[in-house]
């Protein structure tokens, strides 16, 4: 197979990408300094409310990120790991008890937060990795309890999550100690709105052919999304980005010079090996044009006027937390949309809940589809579970096949 | 007591029935009830029972995994994968039903895949609460309750009141029985001795349930009412998301200790699900779950099980703890720290026996066990 350079373009937004990820960084650290209180939430939280109340959200899901991609996250795992801590966990979780054991990581010490709020809406995980964190800081948790939708949503169940949403509002008002404004949680609710569209629009220019923005730089570019959704950053960010991807796809520029096949990828991705795996890809002619870990910020239910009720929808229905069917349906949409030709599967010993059920998914999604499916095994944070080498080889297999596959 | 009721006929139903395995068990079970399936005691048997199923508890079994890897990845705990492989291997080919419980993420992953095997022929998932000191939680699994009852009304038969407040109470009186049992067996350790023991728990979830009760009656009648005097046993407290099985009881014994008090999945959790016999029964089933802290994957606050665990142990008067976790299962593995902790703190030694297959690890086990008992028997 030809393995030759394959220049990548850069997006000229990461420059403004680096200093709203600053900024907020810097904000979250030094809350008092700008008067606010600080709540560790869930990536699946309802995080709108916080800032309608005025709070700054900290994701120490992103913040594990950051550090798997700076590589420090085995000696924070490490550190969770001499506190009893079991190496089978999550490891954005031993990060984040590492972190908050030992004071290191690329922030330093954690901001301390006034209270957590955690959604079982992603895993079950959370909520032990939260009540921990409760106890450990001697915080006040607030937890919302989204049932897992196997095959339909009951109105029970969104009854249940609308219910908790309220009583939501009312804990953030017993913290701090004011009313909760509803128009400025409309004003929060619209702009989240927003840049979830954005998001969305712009995830979804990559259907073009070549694609503009494929996946390893929605992992960046995501943060926002996650982090400060709701915000006028996170919308005046997004709509800077998306111009200029728009103007991409005008001019029929890919983010890379050469695109002969075209993959999607499921799960979380290997933080540490992002630029490695990107260029082996790449210099193999192969994009990773979509995936289901950042369109899973592009949530359909979110559709409409901001309510409660609506937030109570879109955070009971997203991704990790609907059934197998469901994400085969999604995965079979990912790979026809996005005209890919395969897809690679992260089986991530750190996330249960996005993990199992992979093996069914490639199957049904080759059948539905006729493209092939490649499973690699790791981690998202923890390098200590990654044989390199060895997943590099099966790519470089599986792209072989794809290749006769698509010349025969 | 009658002849069927003698110490000799219970040991020897009790040892039929859980010497089998799931392929030839089908043979001995009620034929008047069809089996329906379940993994956790979260789901109410009480329902099954009186729709008139018999309640059929998968508890993992010691299983070479050759199939269930097509479908699952290596780092599911084993009753996940055992389950699975059993499904698989058409071990289970007898249940009529299965009822799958929100618990952890790898059993949710699980109820979708057996789902698209249609080897069962009807699924159910009850999705109980996770948050269960929400007020919120109760009228949604009131809710959930109605659903079941409506899936087992159209699945297996009508559930009147009457039989609904008659299962209740044969559930109730089996787990004030088993209870006994577990205080008698402190001084009379020799009469049931601990894999004995394990294998009367769990004859309890296969086997129809008055006949159980008829012999945990035998057994509790059988029994002399004075103490023999046991002390020379080291009390242990056992604990983990595990069901009982002969393996560790006997191991526990052999080292020269007795397990007093535990909270394993089928041991005391079970007892805590008594049900008020006096209100709705509907109600009364959903009430239970909101009274005391029950597994570690549901939510009732973050001092929950740490406060019911050190509580336990003080009143069964143990002197170490063992938690027996299958890998894998991160509902334990996140508590465990905090509560080793907290056990240390208050002068209980503990000891962590991490398990993949539980009796394919029998022999490292009893080297760790016997040298925990050892460190706590007097010098
Ligand atoms: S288990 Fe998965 S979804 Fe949950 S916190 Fe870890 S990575 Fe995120
Ligand atoms: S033992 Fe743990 S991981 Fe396994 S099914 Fe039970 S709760 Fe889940």
């Amino acid at each position: 197979m030809n393995e030759t350079s394959n220049p990548y373009r850069e997006i000229h937004a990461t420059a403004a990408y680096r200093r709203l990820m600053i900024a907020y960084y810097f904000m979250v650290k030094h809350a008092a300094w700008f008067g606010k209180k600080v709540a560790w939430i869930t990536s699946g939280g309802p995080v709108e409310p916080l800032y309608a109340m005025g709070v700054l959200p900290f994701y120490p899901e992103n913040y594990g990120a950051m550090c798997g991609a700076s590589r420090m996250s085995v000696s924070l795992c490490e550190a969770a790991e001499q506190r009893g801590y079991s190496r089978d966990l999550c490891s954005y979780a031993l990060t984040d008890i590492g972190s908050n054991l030992t004071g290191k990581g690329p922030l330093g010490v954690l901001p301390k937060p006034d209270f957590l709020v955690c959604a079982n809406n992603i895993c079950g995980t959370v909520i032990k990795w939260y009540e921990i964190q409760a106890r450990a800081l001697n915080v006040p948790v607030f937890f919302l309890d989204t049932p897992f939708i196997h095959d339909e949503i009951h109105d029970h169940t969104l009854r249940y999550v609308e219910k908790q949403m309220e009583g939501y509002i009312a804990f953030l008002e017993r913290q701090l100690k004011r009313p909760f404004s509803e128009k400025r949680f409309y004003r929060v609710g619209a702009r989240s709105l927003t840049a979830i569209r954005l998001w969305k629009e712009i995830i979804e220019l990559s259907k073009n052919h070549p694609a503009p923005f494929p996946a390893f730089d929605a992992f960046i570019h995501m943060a926002p999304i996650v982090t400060l959704r709701g915000t006028r950053w996170a919308v005046r960010y997004y709509r800077k980005l998306k111009k200029e991807i728009e103007k991409r796809v005008e001019q029929g520029k890919g983010a890379f010079a050469r695109e002969e096949i075209r993959l999607i990828w499921d799960n979380i991705p290997i933080w540490y090996d992002i630029r490695n795996l990107s260029k082996m890809l790449s210099s193999r002619g192969a994009v990773l044009v979509g995936d289901t870990y950042t369109s899973a910020w592009a949530h359909e239910q979110m559709e409409g006027a901001p309510s409660l009720a609506g937030f109570a929808r879109s955070h009971a229905t997203i991704h990790l937390n609907l059934g197998l069917e469901y994400k085969i349906k999604k995965m079979i949409e990912l790979v026809e949309g996005y005209g890919a030709h395969g897809f690679i599967m992260h089986s991530n010993r750190s996330c249960k809940s996005y993990s199992i059920g992979q093996y069914d998914i490639k199957r049904e999604v080759s059948k539905a589809t006729g493209r092939p499916g490649l499973i690699i095994e790791a981690d998202h944070t923890d390098a200590r579970s990654y044989a390199p080498k060895q997943v590099e080889k099966q790519i470089q297999i599986f792209l072989e096949i794809i290749r006769e596959k698509e010349q025969s | 007591m009658t002849k069927q009721t003698s110490p000799n006929n219970i040991r020897k139903e009790i040892e039929d029935i859980t010497s089998r395995s799931y392929r030839d068990i089908a043979s001995v079970l009620p034929k008047d009830r069809m089996p329906i399936g379940f993994f956790c005691p979260l789901v109410p048997e009480e329902l099954i029972h009186a729709a008139g199923a018999l309640p059929f508890r998968l508890m993992g079994t010691s299983v070479p995994i050759t199939h269930a890897q097509a479908h699952l990845p290596p780092y599911c705990c084993h009753l996940v994968k055992a389950s699975l492989e059993s499904l698989l291997q058409g071990e289970l080919h007898f249940l009529r039903g299965i009822v799958f419980c929100q618990t952890c993420d790898s059993m949710q992953g699980l109820s979708d895949i057996w789902a698209r095997q249609g080897i069962v022929p009807s699924q159910f998932n009850l999705m109980i609460p996770t948050h269960l000191d929400s007020e919120h939680a109760r009228p949604y699994l009131r809710a959930e309750m109605e659903r079941f009852k409506y899936f087992l009304e159209s699945n297996v038969g009508k559930i009147s009141l009457r039989k609904l407040k008659d299962s209740i109470r044969l559930f109730n009186h089996i787990r004030e029985r088993l209870s006994e049992i577990y205080s008698l067996r402190r001084t009379l350790s020799a009469r049931i001795p601990g894999a004995y023991f394990a294998r009367i728990i769990r004859a309890g979830y296969w086997m129809d349930r008055i006949r159980y009760l008829e012999l945990l009656e035998g057994l509790v009648d059988s029994l002399p009412k004075q103490t023999e005097g046991s002390d020379s046993l080291i009390p242990i407290y056992l604990t983990g998301n595990m069901a009982h099985a002969d393996t560790y009881f006997s191991l526990i014994e052999d080292a020269g200790a007795i397990v007093v008090r535990d909270d394993l999945c089928s041991g005391a959790r079970t007892f805590r699900l008594m049900v008020a016999e006096d209100r709705d029964p509907l109600e009364a089933l959903t009430e239970r779950y909101f009274q005391s802290f029950f597994c570690p994957t549901k939510y009732l606050g973050p001092q929950a099980h740490r406060d019911i665990l050190l509580q336990e142990v003080a009143d069964s008067k143990a002197q170490g703890v063992i938690f027996l976790l299958y890998k894998y299962c991160e509902a334990c593995f996140f508590d465990y720290p905090d509560l080793k902790s907290a056990l240390e703190a208050k002068g209980i030694s503990t000891l962590l026996l991490e398990v993949e297959d539980p009796v394919q690890s029998k022999e490292q086990l009893k080297i760790r066990i016997q040298a925990f008992v050892e460190m706590l028997s007097p010098l």
